[in-house]
């Protein structure tokens, strides 16, 4: 199932709803929703905060196929922007070394079992997969 | 729905669902801590890195004048935030 949401940090409880309401349709437990919603809130406020001027929707889609999690984030008309390309983030460093801020993608990184990304006619589009238990 | 309440002068209570459309609020409190603090996640169901960045900067600024937050009752999805963000290393997490 997709969804768009506007461009909006204040659209993060619908998204969650829009979590939720798949979740329950196809039976996720509550750590693998936990897990959707941080990665979905990291790109999602990243798309908001690093693309300004643009008012497009964001498009969130949600696939559950055999034992993967497939999620789909595509922002419109915007430059491109590789979450596969990042630096890592060293989360050895002490505290007064540690910077703020990075965190997001690498949580996404963390959590999620393979993070693919597309851009194809000024369309980003980023694809997450989670592997479910049995 | 998500809340950041001082209980008396050393420990704030969090709850509910602490994601990035409520850093504002979660900053009026943490901003005013002055001492070494116990922060409740009891009733803290949800965070992301938007959170995280509140207490990190929070932490960062109390460890100057040698005081510190500590961190109680987290559950597990929330401690293991925590450990992917290298955090249980700069945060005392009872």
């Amino acid at each position: 199932m997709g969804k768009k949401f506007k461009r909006d940090l204040s659209s993060l409880g619908d998204i969650f709803e829009f979590i939720d309401e798949f979740s329950v349709k196809t039976g996720l437990d509550e750590s693998v929703v936990f897990t959707m919603n941080l990665v979905v809130e990291e790109l999602f406020t990243n798309m908001v905060k690093y693309t300004s001027g643009n008012t497009n929707k964001i498009l969130l889609e949600l696939k559950k196929e055999e034992n993967n999690l497939i999620i789909h984030l595509t922002d419109f008309d915007v430059d491109p922007f590789d979450i596969t390309e990042t630096a890592e983030v060293d989360t050895k460093q002490s505290l007064e070394e540690r910077r703020v801020g990075g965190l997001g993608i690498h949580l996404v990184k963390e959590m999620m079992d393979k993070i693919e990304y597309e851009y194809k006619d000024r369309q980003s589009k980023i694809i997450l997969i989670k592997h479910l238990e049995n | 729905m998500f809340e950041a309440e001082l209980k008396g002068n050393n420990e704030i209570m969090l709850t509910g669902r602490f994601d990035a459309s409520q850093v504002e609020k979660a900053k009026m409190v943490f901003d005013a801590v002055a001492n070494s603090c116990e922060v409740d996640f009891t009733d803290l169901e949800y965070i992301s890195s938007a959170g995280l960045s509140v207490l990190l900067v929070t932490q960062k600024r109390l460890s100057k004048s040698g005081k510190s937050l500590k961190l109680t009752n987290m559950n597990k999805h929330i401690r293991d935030v925590f450990r992917y963000a290298g955090f249980d290393t700069v945060f005392e997490i009872a």
